[in-house]
């Protein structure tokens, strides 16, 4: 957690606070005093502008000398401008280069004579630190890229002198056979065996603390992007990285990109400031992003990650790309969304688009201070309270007791998605506060019901008058239970009774018999389960023919989550079935049924 | 109703005095009687908490009509888009050059389409669905209205859609309680390139087809203004948009189908302007009195829903009926007045319902929304005597005896083309018949359907024995002479085994199974018995043709009909021991005298086997097809007194459709499966299934009724129906407890003399036209 006394100044105050270390630490070359720790860099989800939505894009006029040509010194210092007359205000304050800036138009690179990345001369005329220091001077933090490894092209025949270490050179630095690494296999792998590996990284780091940049994207992370096993595992780097950084006493920010391994989760939060849990954003098409590639994604991808994003450390569900419908490639509900499940998953909010050109809804979006605070508030992140079905609901309990509701209507068509309190954790009535439209709806009894169009959403803040609901318990494990099938009881170390029951697959069948309530009518079931993926499993009472619903990942084997399921019961004894038809369905803990119906 | 003459009475009464031979279906119509009744909200409300999605409106749209127009509304609370169908705005033509196998032409230049007339949007910038709470909209059956309300800044905003026949207009009603305003824009496009103003455009197409739509809009508070191509309102407390449109298209073979005295955007453009003159509200309650004119001539009751299920919206509560499979009395009633709410919406005085009724969301319908003859145009006509709409029959009455001289001449000049495979083998050729698709002007499209005309007439009349009107039957003689006649001309005398000489149906195809060269067919067998039979009852009643009707009665007499096959043990559909198609095929054509034929009954009329027979076919038809087939099914089972299949296969239909896949869709649409998750609206699944629903509480044929023949455990609490329609000329209510009739009124409407008939014992009624009986105390 954040120091107290940081938590209690504003978040203006706090930036120029930052502000003025930084410059300072410029002033003084390369500062080692002033090391702060991830904590206070990371404090909360970072906000502001990539340049890679628009470099990606084959939208009209972007990139007319070749791909990635849109990202030049005249693009970024534009950017900047306009970063810092619309946006700043709300809390956007970096300004990320993202790759290329060291490559021709033809995407040939250039190196130092230390085999680092230096700035093309066509795109970056001034140099990489003139760029940041006009960040800078904007009251705003600049943003670098580089990838994994020793780029093929900083080799130079193993000869090139790596900066600042005596005795090292590029050979020394990676394994005699040359294997590559990273997501696109453009580097060798850095052996940090070899002493002189880190001092490779310590140079990268050097030049850009000493350009002034105060974040660093690292790409082509694996185990991730793409790419498993050891020529891949890339932690060692992450590992050096967070050590280099620490080296120049300036406070950088390391953020790992691309769909980082949920397995090595404790890695990146411990080597870095934030991680991209998916894949690019980008559509790599004639719009900046669209809904089925791959913004969609991020419902069934994020909630794993939940609960391992927190201060110094954040789920990143990469570019925010909502500022203008006609380059964004989305409707105006797909825009909402989008922003919605960034704010609630408290993910990075930086925006990939041309902020000169904001449409009127698009700052709508990007400036609402009720959203923003979503985001950026000391609460926790949201997490599916409903399964993962085309209409879900996602919510976290607040600090002071409310809490942030997500409705989502991933179908194609408009829907009406329903929040019931039950599943949130209380009953009875409470108030809602719609924070797009800035109104208060009113008192509500039990849940909200709201009409969403296609690929819609809505974002309340509800505050709970009434009290927890009762229930009965049922362990999946109990011996009164039926298993057909494959289903079996096995060992869970967080499942409550430390068992559940698993191997529900191909005709496996978990049936709670004998499930009382005295009065019939639909009750909110609470399911604990443990899903490593995101899985189906049809939900019956009795003799229907149930419903299928998905259950959102858990992230691992491991873990157990909680969701609420409708299902329709009689007065007296009922069964309820989790059945994994054709498919694999996930392990279950238990149920919690609840005294009351809906 | 009865207060203002109907154009159908005028038609009527003109044919007879033989002063007018048709109107066109876009017509002047009279200054409509003013209903000053309040409007109540009636007890038929189905509701759900989306607008729809305008890419899906097919399934979600939610459909209006006045029997010669229609329109599917999308309720978006910001953007309200109405698809306008005409009835008549159909491409092609008489379609009379055949194709090289001596086959029709099935496309959609020359045969033709029905298409779209219009897209009306009306957008209201401010209330964009995702900055709105508490939507919800609702179809009233009971007064053909669909409504939509939502609360925008703490204002509540409502909105009406409903088509009006009295005023021949569709209306949008927007209004608002809590110092609201409305500002946006009508837009009114035509779907086949027309240019036009902001107010009204006209077109034609290359079958001379002359069409045209106008809107007009106004309101209080604000400002309306035509602004460039669209209509402009700003700041207006309410808001009422009225838009008509029609075609020149006239029922007249001799006239080519058109008059080309109609300029149907001037009479488009007269009656907005005449609408315009008046109060939405007013428009809104001399709509609704019509529409329940019409609707209130039946009721039905299944059993009381769970409070649970009433609280779910339409969608949440289909979805709720299947995953539990818990029965809903009160949903599976709704649908079926659901069925007859698309009756009165789309079959009054014009064109009947095809494929599609007047329900469209684009010009290309599958099998161009036309009028096939295997079953769909029946189907969709099934339902309306039995369920107290027998006025909305008359549609496709006059839809047969207008083709009827086309049908003829194209029969007549065609159907021995030496390369049709189905011509007749004696060489000759008489009356009348049709192909398997036809359209409003003439034409006949895909392959001969020799037996077409056989079923054709057999809907006919039954609408007679329905009804006992003598007009219809006058009306309907010619085209039942006509296919005796062409049937005469066809059909073969071959000699069975035993010995026996017997009288086949020449080379022929049942429905879309099976050889499309077997003679003896047992759909064209049974179905010209039946021809034969009713034309000579006919015959008799109108004390014409004696010595004719004489000679067909005896034809009827040589007519094979069908055994059961000793391989398979079901009634043989081909004249063949052999299985020559798929088991469970979609049509039941051998069963035609199960349903909707009665010569195959559950009583000892019929042969054991022959039952038997028809039950094993049934069975191993399955259970599970396409929402028609279904509907089909559960009739077939209904007439075997086997209730719980019967009210399964209901259930079916009721299964919402997800990816295409058969069942209802949201807005209750029947969708059939396409393949590769295309699921396509087929309406006539939407009235067989009511049909199914009524013939398992009434079985009717003329001089006999048996009460609650089929009624599933999931009814038998307690139910009751009024106005239902029994063949023979009576009217039943009737009312259920327990699994037993409490008490069935009966009403003749023409009818004499039946029994009435519950478990084993049966009573006789004798009545008077308009007279009734009520009776009590019957034993199990």
């Amino acid at each position: 957690m954040r120091s107290p006394s940081t938590s209690a100044l504003p978040v203006r105050g706090l930036r120029t606070v930052l502000v003025l270390a930084m410059t300072a630490a410029f002033a003084a070359a390369v500062p080692a005093a002033q090391a702060q720790t991830p904590e206070q860099i990371a404090a909360k989800p970072y906000m502001g502008w990539s340049s890679w939505s628009m470099q990606s894009s084959k939208y009209p006029g972007l990139n007319d000398k070749g791909d990635y040509s849109y990202l030049t010194e005249a693009n970024v210092l534009k950017q900047t401008d306009a970063l810092a007359s619309k946006l700043k205000k709300y809390g956007y304050d970096y300004v990320n280069i993202d790759a290329g800036w060291w490559m021709d138009w033809n995407w040939k690179q250039g190196y130092d004579q230390y085999g680092r990345q230096k700035a093309d001369p066509a795109r970056f005329p001034s140099g990489m630190k003139a760029v940041a220091d006009h960040i800078h001077a904007k009251g705003l933090k600049a943003g670098i890229y580089l990838p994994a490894g020793l780029e093929k092209g900083a080799y130079g025949d193993g000869t090139t002198p790596v900066w600042n270490a005596e005795g090292c050179t590029t050979a020394d630095i990676v394994y005699p056979d040359l294997r590559t690494t990273n997501g696109w296999d453009s580097s060798y792998k850095l052996d940090f065996d070899k002493p002189c590996a880190q001092k490779y990284i310590d140079s990268q780091a050097q030049l850009i603390a000493g350009w002034g940049y105060d974040f660093l994207k690292l790409d082509g992370v694996g185990p991730g992007s793409g790419k498993s096993g050891d020529q891949y595992d890339n932690v060692a780097d992450v590992a050096a990285w967070h050590k280099a950084i620490s080296a120049t006493g300036r406070p950088i920010h390391l953020e790992a990109s691309w769909s980082l391994d949920f397995g090595h989760a404790a890695d990146w939060q411990k080597y870095t400031n934030g991680w991209r849990i998916d894949t690019d954003v980008e559509c790599y098409c004639n719009t900046l992003v669209s809904w089925e590639n791959s913004v969609d994604d991020r419902w069934d991808d994020t909630p794993a990650w939940t609960g391992k994003a927190g201060p110094g450390g954040w789920n990143d569900l990469d570019s925010l790309d909502v500022g203008n419908g006609a380059m964004d490639g989305l409707t105006k509900a797909e825009r909402q969304s989008y922003a919605t499940l960034w704010a609630v998953a408290k993910s990075p909010l930086f925006t990939g688009d041309d902020i000169t050109k904001l449409d009127d809804y698009g700052v709508s979006l990007l400036t609402n201070r009720e959203v923003i605070a979503v985001d950026q508030s000391d609460n926790p992140p949201a997490r599916p309270v409903t399964p993962s079905d085309p209409q879900q609901v996602w919510a976290a309990k607040n600090a002071d007791g409310t809490y942030t509701v997500a409705l989502f209507n991933l179908a194609d068509s408009p829907s009406a998605v329903t929040a019931d309190w039950t599943a949130l954790g209380f009953t009875g009535k409470a108030s809602v506060r719609d924070l797009w439209n800035h109104e208060n709806l009113g008192s509500h009894q039990n849940k909200i019901t709201e009409a969403l169009p296609a690929h819609g959403s809505r974002l309340f803040t509800v505050t709970p008058k009434g009290s927890a609901p009762a229930y009965t318990g049922y362990e999946a494990e109990a011996s009164g239970n039926t298993l057909s099938g494959n289903a079996s009881v096995a060992g869970c170390d967080a499942c409550s009774g430390q068992q559940k029951v698993g191997n529900l697959y191909q005709g496996g069948k978990l049936t709670f018999n004998n499930v009382v309530v005295d009065k019939a009518g639909t009750y909110l079931v609470k399911v604990a389960y443990v899903s490593g993926d995101s899985r189906p499993a049809t939900v019956a009472a009795n003799s229907g023919g149930g419903t299928s619903h998905k259950f959102p990942s858990t992230g691992d084997w491991g873990t157990v989550a909680t969701v609420s399921v409708p299902v329709t019961l009689k007065a007296g004894a009922n069964t309820i079935s989790f059945d994994s038809g054709s498919g694999y369905a996930p392990d279950i803990d238990r149920i919690d049924v609840p005294k009351s119906p809906r | 109703m009865d207060n203002h003459p109907s154009r159908r009475g005028f038609l009527a009464l003109a044919a007879a005095t033989g002063a007018l031979a048709s109107l066109p279906s876009f017509t002047a119509s009279a200054a409509p009687v003013r209903s000053t009744e309040p409007l109540v909200a009636s007890r038929h409300q189905l509701w759900w908490q989306a607008p729809a999605d305008e890419r899906s409106m097919i399934t979600q749209g939610l459909p209006v009509g006045n029997g010669r127009i229609g329109a599917l509304a999308s309720n978006d609370s910001g953007r309200e888009l109405l698809l306008v169908t005409d009835a008549t705005l159909w491409t092609g033509g008489l379609n009379d050059t055949l194709d090289s196998d001596g086959q029709f032409p099935y496309g959609r230049a020359d045969f033709g389409s029905l298409t779209l007339l219009a897209r009306l949007a009306v957008e209201i910038p401010d209330h964009d669905l995702g900055a709105v709470s508490d939507y919800r909209r609702t179809l009233d059956l009971g007064n053909g209205v669909v409504t939509a309300s939502y609360v925008r800044s703490g204002v509540t905003y409502r909105r009406e859609v409903f088509a009006s026949r009295p005023d021949d207009v569709i209306v949008l009603h927007f209004s608002q309680d809590g110092g609201g305003r409305y500002t946006g824009t009508v837009t009114l496009e035509g779907t086949h390139g027309e240019t036009g103003t902001a107010e009204s455009f006209a077109g034609s197409f290359a079958n001379g087809l002359k069409y045209g739509a106008a809107v007009r809009a106004y309101g209080s508070g604000g400002s309306v203004r035509v602004t460039g191509s669209h209509i402009t309102f700003t700041d207006c407390r309410e808001l009422t948009v009225v838009l008509s449109g029609g075609t020149d298209y006239a029922p007249d073979a001799a006239a080519h189908y058109r008059d080309p005295s109609v300029d149907p955007v001037a009479l488009a453009r007269t009656k907005v302007k005449a609408a315009a003159r008046h109060s939405a509200d007013s428009l809104l309650r001399t709509h609704a009195a019509d529409h329940r004119a019409l609707f209130g001539q039946f009721d039905l009751s299944l059993g009381t829903s769970t409070a649970d299920q009433r609280e779910l919206d339409t969608w949440a509560r289909l979805r709720a009926r299947a995953d539990t499979g818990d029965p809903d009395p009160e949903l599976e009633a709704a649908y079926a007045q659901f069925g007859r709410y698309l009756m009165i919406a789309g079959s009054r005085d014009g064109l009947p319902m095809g494929l599609q009724g007047l329900w469209l969301d684009g010009n290309d319908p599958d099998w161009m929304g036309d009028y096939h003859t295997d079953i769909n145009v029946q189907m969709n006509y099934w339902m309306s005597d039995r369920l107290g709409l027998s006025q909305c029959f008359d549609a496709f009455t006059d839809y047969c005896v207008d083709q009827l001289p086309a049908w003829t001449d194209l029969t007549q000049r065609l159907f021995q083309d030496s390369r049709n495979r189905y011509r007749n083998s004696t060489g000759k050729v008489a009356g009348w018949t049709v192909a398997y698709s036809t359209n409003p002007n003439g034409g006949l499209g895909w392959w001969w359907h020799p037996t077409g005309n056989a079923w054709l007439c057999q809907s006919l009349w039954e609408h007679y024995e329905f009804t006992r009107s003598r007009a219809h039957l006058e009306k309907i003689y010619p085209l039942l002479k006509g296919a005796v006649e062409f049937w005469e001309a066809r059909l073969l005398t071959t000699t069975l085994d035993d010995g026996r000489e017997v009288l086949i149906a020449d080379h022929d195809w049942s429905p879309e199974h099976g050889p499309q060269d077997a003679r003896g067919n047992t759909y064209s067998q049974e179905l010209v018995w039946l021809l034969f039979g009713n034309f000579r009852t006919a015959a008799a009643e109108l004390k014409r043709d004696a010595g004719y009707a004489g000679t067909v009665g005896k034809l009827r007499d040589r007519l094979y009909l069908p055994v059961v096959s000793p391989k398979t043990g079901w009634l043989e559909e081909w004249m063949s021991p052999d299985n020559l198609g798929e088991t469970t095929h979609r049509h039941l054509s051998p069963l035609i005298n199960l349903f909707p034929g009665d010569r195959i009954r559950p009583d000892d009329s019929t042969p054991k086997d022959v039952l038997a027979g028809a039950t094993a076919l049934l069975t191993a038809r399955g259970m599970d097809s396409y929402g028609w087939s279904n509907a089909w099914r559960s009739l077939c089972w209904a007439r075997l007194k086997n209730a719980e299949n019967a009210y399964q296969l209901v259930v079916n239909n009721l299964k919402p459709s997800a990816n295409g896949s058969n069942g209802s869709a949201s807005n209750l649409f029947d969708i059939m499966d396409m393949g590769g998750g295309r699921g396509i609206f087929q309406i006539d699944a939407n009235f067989g299934t009511p049909t199914a629903v009524l013939e398992m509480l009434l079985y009717s044929r003329p001089g006999h009724l048996e009460l609650l023949p089929a009624l599933p455990g999931a009814w038998a609490a307690s139910g009751s129906v009024t106005g239902a329609g029994a063949r023979g000329g009576f009217v039943v209510d009737l009312r259920w407890r327990d699994g037993r009739p409490t008490e069935a009124r009966i009403r003749s409407v023409g009818g004499r003399t039946t029994t009435v008939a519950y478990g084993g014992t049966s009573r006789t009624v004798t009545l008077k036209p308009g007279q009734s009986v009520t009776l009590k105390d019957f034993a199990r």
